[in-house]
């Protein structure tokens, strides 16, 4: 069913990122517990230990998942093989033994040890949120990153150029390019941050969209049949309104961070304009499943992309731009309302968008146009379980932030953190029984890829 | 251009107008909005989108302004627990019916209307 052979190495790539994604939101459930139970699972597992395990996986799993997904479009739509389909399995077992051995070094090996025995000290990178791995595994990461885009590069540019897959490249040299910056970590903490946000920020508002609105596309263009041609003026207009939006946007994180004061003008005004391109890809994905030629018998997949541009609006556009304006990020800075916008947005445009290329293409990379009749149901309904779940995660700590917001840094006598912490345990005790949903929908997209059942009758063709 | 064609671009600026007074524009999208209602005739395209923008911005209106305005109003201005409510509930229920509007939009381009599942053609 799959068009080039080469395209089934992103098998592995996604069960990788499946399986990673479990152990995310294993230790997600485990932190939640211990919000409202500080010495639960202590000391084997600390918070701090398992809040980085946490994020770190988060990142990695999502790396695997864009890998695999260039992976399989790449071949397809440069139309023809992969240009070292060896390299890519090699790089594969490098990339998940180094990450396996980088998170089993975070839970067995104290930090400080780790940095000692990785030998931080020769070019210091470790101890910055996201960017925790020992300097040898940053290294290892950029091998990784390297030998992926020389090959992929490689196929599109001996292959067919589409307007999808050069963005897509463009997306993952940028993230590439980006990662760069978080080997330079200088003494000033104040210029650390700045460079620290260039990875982060620039990723996730910059060249990630580009990606994620490249992998939209190209579902789309698949389940839906509409041309080409619609599909790429669509894309322009989304690039251009992120990149205009998201890099002086990057603003919105200096501040309060010692950085001048224009940069709250700057950073408000440009970060209010970053909502544009979340919200082009909702308009985009509504009008081209509207105008379908065709329905696609991978319901699934349909829902998946409808979905990711849905959440990704929410989670990134509105929990963006909720606190994203300086006089209310003076107030709502590193609170829960952080948080709860830092879920949801991850969740609707990175995760979703993943998940959506993994229904769309699994399915062909096992001989299937569409997953039989009742995975599609199961893995539906796994989309709302997970989806409804995070849903009320970001509002219970919505809630719980806008409360700590009042009590702790808005009333007239402010309360102490920890004071304030106790006040809005509730929240939190939500927030977990909505994160154990979020697991149990986590199990059955798991389950749904074993389900056997009828085999979907076509419309057409 | 005929005027089945004035039509369909007469419903789809309703459409983008009910769009725009929920989101950069509120009042004066309104009263284009109304504007674009006056002018058309009644079971016309663009008399169906308009009064669709209509209906949903007066709900709208009523969901987020009054009910956000009572919670204020019942809750007490000084309640932590008032903007608990008020914000998130303001937030959420707002960005449904931004989502909404803009599926509206996106089937006012196509000149039909509503009825027809996202879903299933
Ligand atoms: C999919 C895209 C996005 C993702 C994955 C994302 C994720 C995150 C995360 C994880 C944080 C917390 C960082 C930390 O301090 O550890 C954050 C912070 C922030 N984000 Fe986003 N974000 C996205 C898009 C946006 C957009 C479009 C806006 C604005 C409209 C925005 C506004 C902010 C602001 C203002 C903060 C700083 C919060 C604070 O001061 O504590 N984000 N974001
Ligand atoms: C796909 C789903 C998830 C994604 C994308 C995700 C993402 C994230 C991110 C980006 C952060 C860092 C936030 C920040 O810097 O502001 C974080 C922290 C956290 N997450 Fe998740 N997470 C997910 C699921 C869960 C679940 C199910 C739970 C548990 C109920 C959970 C509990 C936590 C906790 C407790 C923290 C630490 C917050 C803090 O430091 O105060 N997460 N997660
Ligand atoms: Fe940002």
């Amino acid at each position: 069913m799959m068009k080039y052979e080469s395209q089934g190495v992103a098998k592995l790539y996604f069960i990788a990122a499946i399986g990673l994604f479990t152990g995310q939101i294993l230790f997600g459930v485990v932190m939640g517990l211990q919000y409202v139970m500080g010495d639960f699972l202590f000391p084997e597992i600390p918070f701090n230990v398992a809040r980085m395990v946490h994020t770190n996986l988060l990142i990695v799993w999502l790396l695997f998942g864009f890998m695999g997904s260039a992976y399989f479009l790449v071949p397809e739509e440069s139309e023809r093989e992969l240009y070292a389909p060896w390299l890519a399995k090699l790089m594969f077992w490098i990339f998940l033994v180094a990450g396996a051995l980088t998170i089993l070094g975070y839970l067995l090996v104290p930090y400080a040890q780790l940095a000692d025995l990785t030998m931080n000290d020769l070019l210091p990178t470790m101890g910055r949120e996201f960017l925790e791995q020992p300097t040898i595994t940053k290294i290892g990461i950029v091998i990784v990153a390297l030998a992926f885009i020389f090959n992929i590069g490689m196929t599109i540019l001996t292959g067919r150029k589409t307007v999808i897959n050069l963005v897509l490249l463009t997306g993952l040299v940028g993230l590439a390019v980006f990662f760069l910056f978080s080997f330079y970590n200088p003494d000033n903490i104040v210029l650390d941050k700045y460079f620290w946000w260039f990875v982060v920020h620039l990723w996730v508002e910059g060249v990630w969209e580009l990606i994620m609105a490249s992998l939209l596309a190209f579902v789309l263009i698949k389940v839906t049949g509409v041309d080409r041609e619609v599909i790429e003026k669509w894309l322009y207009i989304i690039i251009a309104m992120a990149l205009i939006s998201g890099l002086v946007g990057t603003g919105h994180h200096f501040f309060w961070i010692g950085t001048p004061d224009y940069w709250q003008w700057l950073g408000s005004i440009f970060s209010a304009l970053e909502p544009i391109p979340f919200f082009m890809m909702t308009l985009f994905a509504f009008n081209v499943v509207n105008k379908r030629r065709r329905d696609h018998p991978n319901k699934a997949a349909v829902l998946w992309a409808l979905g990711t541009a849905v959440m990704a609006f929410l989670g990134a556009g509105v929990w963006g731009f909720l606190h994203t304006l300086a006089p209310v990020n003076y107030y709502t800075h590193g609170t829960q309302v952080t948080a709860a916008h830092g879920h949801m947005a991850f969740y609707g445009a990175y995760v979703m968008v993943v998940l959506t290329m993994i229904s769309y293409s699994m399915p062909l990379m096992r001989g299937q146009k569409a997953g039989n009749q009742k995975a599609q149901v199961l893995e539906m309904w796994s989309f709302w379980l997970m989806t409804v779940s995070m849903v009320f995660i970001t509002l219970f700590l919505t809630g719980a932030g806008i409360l700590q917001v009042y009590l702790q840094r808005f009333s007239e006598d402010p309360l102490p953190f920890m004071v304030v912490q106790e006040k809005v345990a509730l929240f939190y005790w939500m927030r977990e029984v909505a994160g154990l949903v979020f697991l149990i929908g986590l199990i059955l997209y798991i389950y749904s890829f074993f389900a056997k059942g009828d085999e979907v009758v076509f419309a057409e063709d | 251009m005929n005027s089945d064609e004035l039509q369909l671009k007469r419903a789809s600026k309703a459409a983008l107008f009910s769009l725009l007074n929920l989101t950069v524009l509120p009042v004066i999208g309104f009263i284009i909005l109304l504007l674009i209602y006056q002018k058309s005739s009644s079971d016309s395209i663009d008399h169906y989108y308009s009064v669709i923008g209509i209906k949903t911005n007066v709900f709208a209106g009523i969901a987020l302004l009054l009910v956000s305005g009572l919670m204020i109003l019942l809750g007490g201005f000084d309640s932590p627990w008032t903007w608990v409510y008020v914000v998130s509930y303001f937030t959420f229920v707002h960005a449904l019916f931004i989502l909404f509007a803009t599926w509206v939009l996106v089937r006012s381009w196509t000149g039909e209307k509503l009825k027809k599942n996202i879903l299933s053609k």
